[in-house]
Parts: structure tokens; C-alpha cells; sequence
């Protein structure tokens, strides 16, 4: 896949897409959450 | 150099300009003790995000590990996974929004201070900062190096040069505008730092004929690996290194595992959570902070491995051979060699900003860990005295060392040192500050112990069995007569593997072998 034979490698490539993907979503939904709240 | 020096004069000076510029903003915006710690704590989650990815992205993730890539492979994207997952992630959502809680309840403004207060222990907070002020000064000194090989590669300026003129600009705004100045210049140097990784990748990926096209050529170069990477587990440049082989072990334990675990407990990161007026903030500098990692070592650690493809079909020789045996010289030279000259200014900008942000924090650190966390809370019992005065000399002193280091540490160092220092930091801070944000439990009896444990095992292991410390320091040969105390696959697993589940267990068994920490004071610190 893309060129790699090794599947621990390409794994890795496509994981650190993924992984920035997931910050982006979270950041995006959670966007106007936790604002002065105290939860604790 | 091809580079026309007027043009990259002015780029620099422009540059300089603007830094200067937030600099002062930075000293106008810094009032009070707690405006130079942290910011006021009324950061804006864009600056956090970048800030902390520009700090801790420094120009060793991009030219030592990056260069390490180049040796070892595409291996190292393993490293990126963590540094997104674990150093964005898990760091903001499920450490920073505690850290910024507990910070600010008790009004903690450096991290050391943090963990003193959560466990009510001057010692901790002085002996953390005492740490910190003997070790970050290594980590400091490779940063320089990284910055001032690239300025001596590119602009033919002599490297101890390079190194001075950096130091002497850096330190000018970090002992004036204190953390505001250090932030905002930051989020400047981050801003450089995504556009000029953005064009090295496109730039290489379109050099080598596309992504798959690129990929397929280095998996190709399989039988170029040298005799010597081949017997420790070098298997080609799109492969794991042989399981349990040293390199194996090198990668995975020292550069994987060590630098991405220990990133959750950098002292200078760790303050920024602090920097920040509620939890929204954390959570939008996660949407920031991930794919700015992603632009970084993902990028630094492709290009790094594909520079392989371009020096093979244009030069005939693997990169570790065009940088001369130096892998921290494989990025400067491919950069030099292969991109055209307005992106080799672009880039020694992007470098000197990712140097300079990591560097900025690291004086702030290192300074604030001696004049207000040793000095001032432990030597002093909390009186103000010189407090401010002596963390300013401090700053100049522990650069002083760095600018020493810089000179003195031998070649090929940026990505083991860097290792070094995260895996300290890992086992000396990380159980006792997962402890402090999420085990009530944990007693300050327990926190002491696993702190002592974690910092002395990690030492110990580094200078009598981690051999590719412990051989060139010579003092267990000096001592007991041979190179490293243990022998076999030992010698090449990292401190952090053995120092920090050490540390852990210590702070669990003496936690719970001695007197909890009182309600009333659990109550201050977490809330009713």
C-alpha cells in the first residue's frame, strides 16, 4: 500500500493521518464546550 | 551557497523585526509576577496551540530526528503517531484541563511550583527545579546546535558565530517580556514553521515523481542499506527494523517510546495549560495543535527517509554518505542541494523560528526553575527577596551553560540528546504529576519517593548499562572496570523503560504505605 511493502510502516503513515483528523473533528465539536465551567 | 545573501539578509532582518516587535508587546503586557509566568492566564487557544507545538518542535525533531529518519527509515512515523495521539491529545483534553484547574486554584504559576503545592513539599518544588536547571541547559544546548548548523550550512557563517548571534537575540526577549513575549513570538515562528514543512513536502513528494511513486523508489533502495545497519536490524527505509535488534530497540524504546511518552511531562509544555482562561480553550487548540504536529514530524520524518530517493538518483550515494556520516547534517544538505533558493530561505527561516520558539521556552524554564522555584521557594521559604532579580541573572547563567554544550557536545547528538532529556523528565515528574491530577490517594511521601527513584535509576541507567551513553562517559569503566554493568540486549533499552514503570511502582507502594493527604487541603485543590 502506497508504495510501502512493510504493513508496521504504512500503518503508521496512514494512523498519523488519522490521529490529526480525529484533533481536528474533536476541536470542531467541543468547539464552545468547557467555557468557565468548573466540573470538578 | 546559492542562496542570494542580500535577499536572505532582508528576509532575516524583516523577521528579526516583527520578532522584536512581539518581544516588546510581550514586556508592555507584563505587569505582574504572574503576567511573566503565565501570561495572565488569558491566552488565546490559537497562540496556546501553537506555542506549544512550535516549543515543542524544536529544530532537533526537525533536523535530528528527521536526519535519524534519513539513517533509520520511515520507522520513525511511529514517533508522529504518539507525538499526535499522546503529546496533542491525551496531553490537552486529559492532563492540560486538570493542570489548568489544580494551577489555578493553587495559584501554581511554573510546574514545578504545581507539584510542590499539590503535595504541599518545597522539597519537591526546589529539587524539580534544581532538575530542571542542571538538565534542561543539555537540551537547550542541542536546540543551538541544530539552529547553528543550519546558519552555518546556509549563510557560511562560522557555527560558533551562528550560535552567539541566535543566543544573544533569544535571550533579549525572554528577559524582558517573560512567557508573553516567549508565546506570541511563538505563534509567529509556528505560523513560519507549518508553511515552510507544507512546501518541503510538496516540493518533495512532486521532486520524486508523486507520493506512491516516491514511496516505492526507497522501499526499492531495500539492498543499498550499509553492511553496518544490516547486522543491527536495518532492514530498507519502508520497514521495521528487525524485532529485538539493536536498532529495534533504539527506535522504539529510545526515540518512540521515550520522546513520545515524555513529552507529557516537559516542564516547559506543562506550563502552558496553565496559561489559559477555561477548558474551551484547551479544546480548541486541539483542532490547532494536530495537524500542526502532523505538518511537522510527520513531514520531518517522510522527507527525511524520501531524501534517500533524491540523493540516490542524483548523486548515486544514500544520504548518511552525502551528509558525510552526520546525520544531523542529511536535512541542511538535502534542503541546500535540492530545493530551489527562495524555498531555502523559507526554510532557514522556518528552522531559525522552530529554534529559536523551543529555545525561548527553555530560558524561560530553566530560569524561572532556578530563581523561582529553587531559589526563591525552597532556599528562601517563599519570601520574594531577589526572587526576580535572581531569575534574571538565572536565565543568562543557564544559557551560558547551553551556549558551553552547544560547543562541546559531540556530533550526531540532537536526537539522543533530546531523548535523554525527555526520558528524565518522563521518570523524575510523570508519576508524581499523573499522580497530582488524578490519584487522591497519592501522598507527598510517595510523591518524594518517585521522584528521587525516577531521576536517580534514569541516571544510573544512562551511565552504567545504556551503552551509547555509558561507553563514552567512561565512568562505569572508570569505576568497576568494564563498559557497561549489564550486558546483551540491555545495553540498548532505554532509560525510560526501566526508570519510569520504577518510578510508578514507588509512587504507588509508598503512597499507600503512608498517611493520605488531608481532605481539607484535597478539597482546595480539586474542588468540593
Amino acid at each position: 500500500m502506497l508504495g510501502i511493502d512493510d504493513p508496521q510502516i504504512w500503518l503508521a503513515y496512514v494512523l498519523c493521518l488519522l490521529s490529526a483528523v480525529g484533533c481536528v473533528i474533536y476541536g470542531a465539536l467541543k468547539w464552545n464546550d468547557g467555557e468557565e465551567e468548573e466540573e470538578c | 551557497m546559492a542562496v542570494s545573501t542580500p535577499i536572505l539578509g532582508i528576509a532575516i532582518l524583516i523577521y528579526l523585526m516583527v520578532i522584536f516587535y512581539l518581544g516588546w508587546l510581550g514586556y508592555k503586557k507584563t505587569q505582574q509576577t504572574e503576567d511573566y509566568m503565565v501570561g495572565g492566564r488569558k491566552m488565546h487557544p490559537y497562540v496556546l496551540a501553537i506555542s506549544y507545538g512550535a516549543t515543542f518542535i524544536s529544530t532537533s525533531a526537525i533536523i535530528g530526528f528527521g536526519g535519524a529518519a534519513g539513517a533509520l527509515g520511515m520507522g520513525l512515523l511511529w514517533l508522529a503517531v504518539m507525538n499526535i495521539i499522546v503529546g496533542i491529545f491525551l496531553a490537552f483534553v486529559i492532563f492540560g484541563k486538570r493542570t489548568r484547574r489544580i494551577g489555578l486554584k493553587l495559584g501554581a504559576v511554573t510546574f514545578p511550583e504545581l507539584l510542590g503545592r499539590r503535595y504541599q513539599s518545597r522539597f519537591i518544588q526546589g529539587f524539580s527545579g534544581a532538575l530542571i536547571g542542571l538538565f534542561m541547559p543539555l537540551y537547550a544546548g542541542i536546540v543551538l546546535i541544530g539552529g547553528a548548523r543550519f546558519v552555518e550550512t546556509t549563510l557560511n557563517v562560522n557555527y560558533d558565530v551562528a550560535v552567539l548571534i541566535l543566543t544573544v537575540i533569544v535571550a533579549a526577549y525572554v528577559i524582558t517580556g517573560g512567557i508573553i513575549a516567549v508565546m506570541y513570538t511563538d505563534a509567529l515562528q509556528g505560523a513560519l514553521m507549518f508553511l515552510g514543512m507544507a512546501f518541503l513536502l510538496a516540493f518533495t513528494y512532486i521532486k520524486l515523481g508523486g507520493v506512491v511513486e516516491a514511496h516505492q523508489a526507497l522501499t526499492n533502495m531495500a539492498y543499498l542499506v550499509p553492511e553496518g545497519l544490516q547486522a543491527g536490524g536495518h532492514l530498507g527505509w519502508t520497514a521495521m527494523p528487525e524485532f529485538g535488534s539493536p536498532i529495534w530497540w533504539s527506535l522504539v524504546s529510545t526515540l518512540v517510546l521515550g520522546v513520545g511518552i515524555g513529552v507529557l511531562a516537559q516542564p516547559q509544555l506543562a506550563v502552558r495549560f496553565m496559561t489559559v482562561k477555561d477548558d474551551k480553550a484547551l479544546n480548541r487548540a486541539v483542532l490547532v495543535g494536530g495537524p500542526f504536529i502532523l505538518m511537522m514530524t510527520g513531514v520531518a520524518f517522510t522527507v527525511g527517509a524520501l531524501s534517500n530517493v533524491y540523493f540516490f538518483n542524483n548523486l548515486d550515494v544514500i544520504s548518511i554518505v552525502a551528509a558525510g556520516g552526520n546525520t544531523d547534517l542529511i536535512i541542511p544538505q538535502y534542503i541546500n542541494s535540492a530545493m530551489p533558493d527562495v524555498f531555502v530561505i523559507l526554510f532557514m527561516l522556518t528552522l531559525l523560528a522552530a529554534a529559536m520558539s523551543t529555545m525561548s521556552s527553555q530560558f524561560h524554564t530553566m530560569g524561572t526553575a532556578i530563581g523561582h522555584d529553587f531559589y526563591r521557594e525552597y532556599v528562601k521559604k517563599g519570601e520574594l527577596g531577589q526572587a526576580i532579580n535572581v531569575t534574571k541573572i538565572a536565565i543568562p547563567v543557564t544559557i551560558l551553560i547551553s551556549v558551553v554544550l552547544a560547543y562541546i557536545l559531540p556530533i550526531s547528538i540532537i536526537a539522543t540528546a533530546t531523548a535523554i532529556f525527555f526520558g528524565l523528565c518522563a521518570a523524575s515528574f510523570l508519576p508524581m504529576y499523573t499522580g497530582a491530577l488524578f490519584w487522591k490517594r497519592m501522598t507527598r511521601e510517595g510523591a518524594i519517593a518517585s521522584m528521587l527513584v525516577g531521576a536517580f535509576s534514569s541516571l544510573f541507567w544512562l551511565l552504567f548499562v545504556h551503552a551509547k551513553e555509558a561507553v563514552p562517559f567512561g565512568l562505569s569503566q572508570a569505576i568497576f572496570g568494564k563498559a557497561t554493568l549489564l550486558s546483551g540486549t540491555w545495553t540498548v533499552v532505554d532509560p525510560i523503560i526501566i526508570a519510569t514503570p520504577l518510578a510508578f511502582l514507588t509512587a504507588i507502594v509508598v503512597s499507600l504505605l503512608t498517611k493520605p493527604i488531608s481532605q481539607e487541603h484535597l478539597e482546595k485543590c480539586f474542588g468540593k
